[in-house]
Formats: structure tokens, sequence, C-alpha cells
């Protein structure tokens, strides 16, 4: 009898699950039985980007009880879903079709009608993307971490509120509070962003068609990489620089020059220097009117596509900032101190909301280290050792001071430089392009900076951020076997130009 | 035998040592400092004064608006906040005024007469034969 009614009861309040309730992965916060107190959690973390899902994972694994909240609908932020890795596939797949359809028959390779599909292109980003999503998805129940869809913002200093994309709201109170809601696109002044004609990266990797004039505003990496893609698939690209070097102001000033000219032998028109005064939409193309950065003569460039590329901002909107009195700085960045504590001091927070440089590496370095201080009081991040990679071809990646940089500071430095067109494995590749440039402390032979630009120098760039990390000299490298025949033979033989004098070259 | 100690000290120095060298397991320092200082890649290598107070609220009436126990604590009880949500002494004087009385049934419940059921009061009436009836 006792049980017939308590089975009933459980039938009773089953029926009055809301409908339409989110998928919460791990412990279900439906599964309470009567009107009690909500769970206090561990951790609650707004934002399942790369800082907040490897925060998430990680507390997971060091046994708190965590919540993540994420309104996307997947996991992975910006980096999975709309940024590193789609774009990877389209520069991978658009590499292969370039080649095939250009470099292909002198390497004793003819092939027959080359076409390119766009949509299975765009299907195979796709696939990659919704692996790796899923992915996530996956390690947070192996790690029991529960998974919110939706938006947070903070209602106290211990609770957030979140709207449910599925419709309804929960409260989650938490015992700490990460802040890990990432970045956007910054517009430009004057020139609103449709995703057809005016894109920004999110529309740069899911044009329909092939633009056939893309101007892209903006040098830095997101906008080369973009620029490398649609030029390889045929369109006829512009790139439009407001400072005098590519790349952004972290890439070395040689290294810079350099890539510009492999990147305009490759067929990327560049316009340095020069400022895009403003813009006309009209309706099957867009104008822009540039002017000399320094003052000179104004132009006007017309395009079927304008890329806004021209960094990124810090995401807070929504977040309810307001009601717990966080502030943030000038350029709308969470202020932290150096264990990530707001002035709130449970309320942590890590990646492209805060200071630092905006990279889904560095997001993931600093997750880990906000946990470990939580649970350990100790964490890690060297951000003197955090690497750069631009995904063209050939990649340039670099690490550590660039020579402008030890100009500025006054050190007194070597520089040693090898070129892959001396590398046994870049001729037989007939990859060539590119250098390696080692920086060192003049008196102490202690590596300063690593500068790449060659066909894995992506890849390769992770020797260069050990060494720096581990406090190596020039001939520390240079005295480590490398295997031959292989590119990062260039890697050691540059680090015997810094010391003393290279083999091969 | 001088001969081969003095090459030998010779060699040792010849030899070169690596700047990576095994440090030995990684251990959490003995002793931390939580303090807050600026975070690394702070553009402006500073915490604004709010971080270095000790307390991220100006006062204690701040600090207890923003409290935590059990949820929120309330710091100002508003009249439409239910039983216990007015103090006793915003209701008057607890004595009735002069010439006054206070009826019984004006008192809280649990100060009225209990309610007698049909069963107790035809007990009462049959001398308790309905008990055994």
């Amino acid at each position: 009898m006792l049980s017939q009614r308590l089975i009933g009861r459980t039938a009773v309040r089953s029926a009055f699950k809301p409908s339409g309730l989110p998928s919460v992965v791990g412990a279900s916060r439906w599964g309470r039985t009567y009107a009690t107190e909500a769970e206090t959690r561990d951790l609650v973390i707004i934002g399942g980007g790369v800082a907040g899902y490897v925060a998430a994972i990680k507390a997971g694994q060091e046994g708190m009880k965590v919540t993540c909240i994420e309104k996307r609908g997947t996991l992975g932020g910006t980096c999975l879903n709309v940024g590193c890795i789609p774009s990877k596939s389209l520069l991978n797949n658009s590499h292969l079709y370039h080649q095939i359809l250009h470099d292909s028959k002198h390497r004793g390779i003819e092939v027959g009608d080359v076409k390119l599909n766009l949509k299975q292109l765009m299907k195979a980003k796709e696939q990659s993307v919704s692996g790796l999503t899923k992915g996530v998805e996956f390690l947070f129940k192996k790690n029991g971490v529960e998974y919110l869809k939706g938006s947070g913002s903070f209602q106290d200093e211990h609770t957030v509120k979140v709207q449910l994309n599925d419709g309804g709201e929960t409260s989650v109170k938490g015992k700490n509070i990460l802040i890990a809601t990432g970045s956007e696109a910054s517009p430009f002044p004057g020139l609103e962003i449709d995703e057809k004609r005016v894109i920004s990266s999110t529309g740069a990797i899911a044009l329909e068609e092939v633009p056939k004039k893309l101007t892209v505003i903006g040098g830095g990496i997101i906008g080369l990489e973009m620029a490398s893609v649609w030029s390889r698939l045929g369109s006829e690209v512009t790139v439009v620089e407001f400072l005098d070097q590519i790349g952004g102001p972290g890439m070395d000033t040689e290294i810079a020059k350099n890539i510009q000219k492999i990147l305009k032998k490759q067929g990327i028109k560049f316009k340095t220097g020069t400022k895009v005064v403003n813009g006309e939409k009209g309706s099957d193309s867009v104008r822009l009117n540039v002017d000399s950065a320094k003052g000179g003569k104004p132009e006007s460039l017309d395009a079927d596509v304008v890329l806004v590329a021209i960094g990124r901002r810090p995401y807070t909107q929504g977040l309810g900032l307001e009601n717990i009195g966080l502030e943030l700085d000038e350029r709308g960045r969470v202020i932290i101190d150096q264990e990530y504590r707001t002035k709130i001091p449970h309320i942590r927070c890590v990646g492209d909301v805060t200071f630092g440089p905006m990279l889904a590496h560095k997001a993931e370095e600093e997750a880990v280290a906000a946990i470990e201080y939580i649970k350990k009081g100790y964490g890690h991040v060297n951000y003197g050792c955090i690497p750069s990679v631009m995904y063209t071809f050939p990649e340039v990646a670099w690490v550590g001071q660039s020579e402008q940089d030890l100009k500025k500071a006054g050190v007194n430095y070597r520089v040693g430089t090898f070129p892959f067109s001396a590398n046994s494995r870049a001729k037989t590749n007939l990859d060539t392009e590119g250098l390696v440039k080692m920086l060192a402390d003049a008196e102490t032979d202690r590596l300063l900076g690593i500068h790449i630009i060659g066909p894995n120098a992506g890849e390769m760039i992770a020797e260069g951020t050990l060494a720096l990390e581990y406090g190596a000299s020039s001939e520390d490298i240079a005295r480590t076997c490398h295997a031959h025949p292989t590119l990062a033979e260039a890697f050691k033989e540059a680090a015997m130009a810094t010391y003393s004098k290279p083999i091969h070259f | 035998m001088f001969a081969t100690k003095v090459l030998r000290q010779a060699a040792a120095h010849a030899e070169r040592t690596p700047s990576i060298r095994f440090i030995g397991k990684r251990t959490i320092p003995a002793s931390i400092d939580h303090s807050p200082k600026p975070h690394p890649a702070s553009p402006t290598g500073s915490l604004p004064p709010s971080f270095t107070n000790g307390s991220s609220h100006s006062s204690f009436s701040v600090y207890r608006d923003h409290a935590q126990q059990f949820g929120p604590l309330r710091k100002t009880i508003k009249a439409d906040s239910g039983i216990g949500g007015v103090p006793g002494s915003y209701l008057g004087p607890v004595e009735p005024p002069k010439g006054v009385f206070f009826d019984r049934n004006d008192l809280p419940a649990r100060f009225h007469r209990q309610p007698l059921t049909a069963a107790e009061i035809e007990a009462i009436e049959t001398g308790g034969a309905a008990l055994v009836a």
C-alpha cells in the first residue's frame, strides 16, 4: 500500500516536470524530492567555450560539483564553433584544392578536371565541428559536469539566474563562480555586419558562394587566414591594414615583411598604412573609401563582400555585472588579480573576457590554473611564453619577444636565422619558403624569442615554447640531436646560427 | 698521477653544462602570498583600490546587503513581507486601552477554546455511557 502510494507520488511529481526542459548532463536538477533550497555547487561556470569547458572538466577531475552554463547550444565557444576549428578545416581543404589546381603538375601528378564543391567543403567543416563539440559534451558526462543550456546572469554574488534556451528560468548557486564568456568580433563603426555582404569571421567561414572580389579590413591573423582561404578558392582579395605591417602588432617586423611578400606572390593584394574612412553598402556590392593613414590620396575599393577583421572585444553583455558591482576596464575587460580573482574573491575570470592575448590555448592554461588556485592554492601560467600561430601557407608562428621588442627594451641580443631553402626535407617537399629566426641574450645565450615562417611552423613552435619555458640557451637546442631529414633540423640549425654557425648554410 | 689529476680537472671545466636541468619533482611552494596583486598581463600593472582595501565592500552595511546565509540576508524589513516582517514596536502597545477588554476570540487561535466534537458532547451528556454503547 505504502509503496503504491510512493509510486503514485513520484508519478505525480514526474507529471508536473516542466515540459521542454533543457538537456541537463550529469546530476539532474529536476530529480530533487521536496521543495528544498537548490544545492550550492562548488563551482558555477558562465560560458562553455574553451576557457569554460576546460575549467569545468578540470574541476570535475578535482572532485568538485560543477555546473557549466552555455547559451550557444553547443559547447566549445567561438573556437570550436565559429573560430579556430572551422577555419582550420577550410584552410586545410582550400590549400589542398589550390595545390591540386596549381602545384601538382610540376610534382609529376596530372589530374583531370578539378572542380570546387563549396557545399561539400562546408559540410566537411561542419562534420569536424560537430564531432569535436559532441566530444566535449561526452567529456562533461565523463567528469560529472552539469551542463545548462541557457544565458547566465548574476542575481547576486552567489546566485546565477539562467534563462533557459528551451524556455523557462532557473537559478544556480555557487561557492565559486567563474566568468568565461569570451569575446566577439569588434564591429566597424558605420558598417553594419549582415554576414552576407559585410561579414565578420563568423560569416567568412560560411559564405554560400566564392565572392568575385573580397576586401578584408584588418591584416591581422584572422584577416589573413580568411584572405588565404577565399583567395585559394578564386576570390580577388585585397587586405587593408591601418598599420605599416601585417600580422598584428606581436609579429616580428622582419617576419611580417617576409610573409607579406609570400602572400603577395600567392595573389593577395595589400594596402598597408591605409585607413578605411567609411563604407557604403549597395544592393550587390560594398564600396570602401580608404585613405593613407598618414594622409594621402583618397581611394575607393569595390567588393562583393567585405570582411571586418579589426579585432575582438570582450563579451559581457547580459551578464548582470551591475548587480554585483563588478567593474570593467576601459576596453571592457573584467579586472582580475594574479589568481584570476575579481574584487569579489570567490568570483574569478579567465579567457578572452579578461587580460592577455585572446588565444584559445591561453584561455585553456588559465582555466586549469584558476581551478588549481581554487583547489590547491597554486597555479601556473607563463604569459611570456604563449605561442601565436597564423595558419596561412606557409604558416607563421612565434613565441617570446620580437626583435623590435628587444630593441625597445634595450636588450643586448644575438640573432640566428636558417632558411628552409637550405633544409633537406623542405627541398624534397618542394616547400622551401620561410625561415627560422632565433633571438638570444648576447651575454647568457638564453633564448628570448623564436619566429618561424614555414610549412609546419605551428607544430615546430612547440619545441621553441618548451625551450623558452625551461629557460634554455640556443646552445641547448643546437646540441640536441634532431632527426634527419626533418624540417625540425632547420630549428636546430637556427640555434647553431645563434650561438655559433650553422652547418648547412 | 699528478698529470692525470690535472687532465681530469681540465676536462671537467671543458664539459658543457646545459641550461636545461632536471630540477626535481614539481611541488607547491610552502608559503604562498595570496594577497591580491596585479595580473601579469594587466596593461596598467595596478589594481583598483577596491581590490587592495581587503574587502570588496565599502562598509559593513554594504557587506550585509550582499552577505549570504541560506540565501541573501534581508536588511530592510518590509511591511508586506508577512508575519515577522514588521517589528513589534511598529504594531502599537500590547495592553488594551482603559475600559476595553480583549475578547478571547481576538487572541491568536492557540488561546481559543478547544472545539468539541459531536462524540465528546454525546459522551458528556450520557455520562460516558455513549463511549461503551
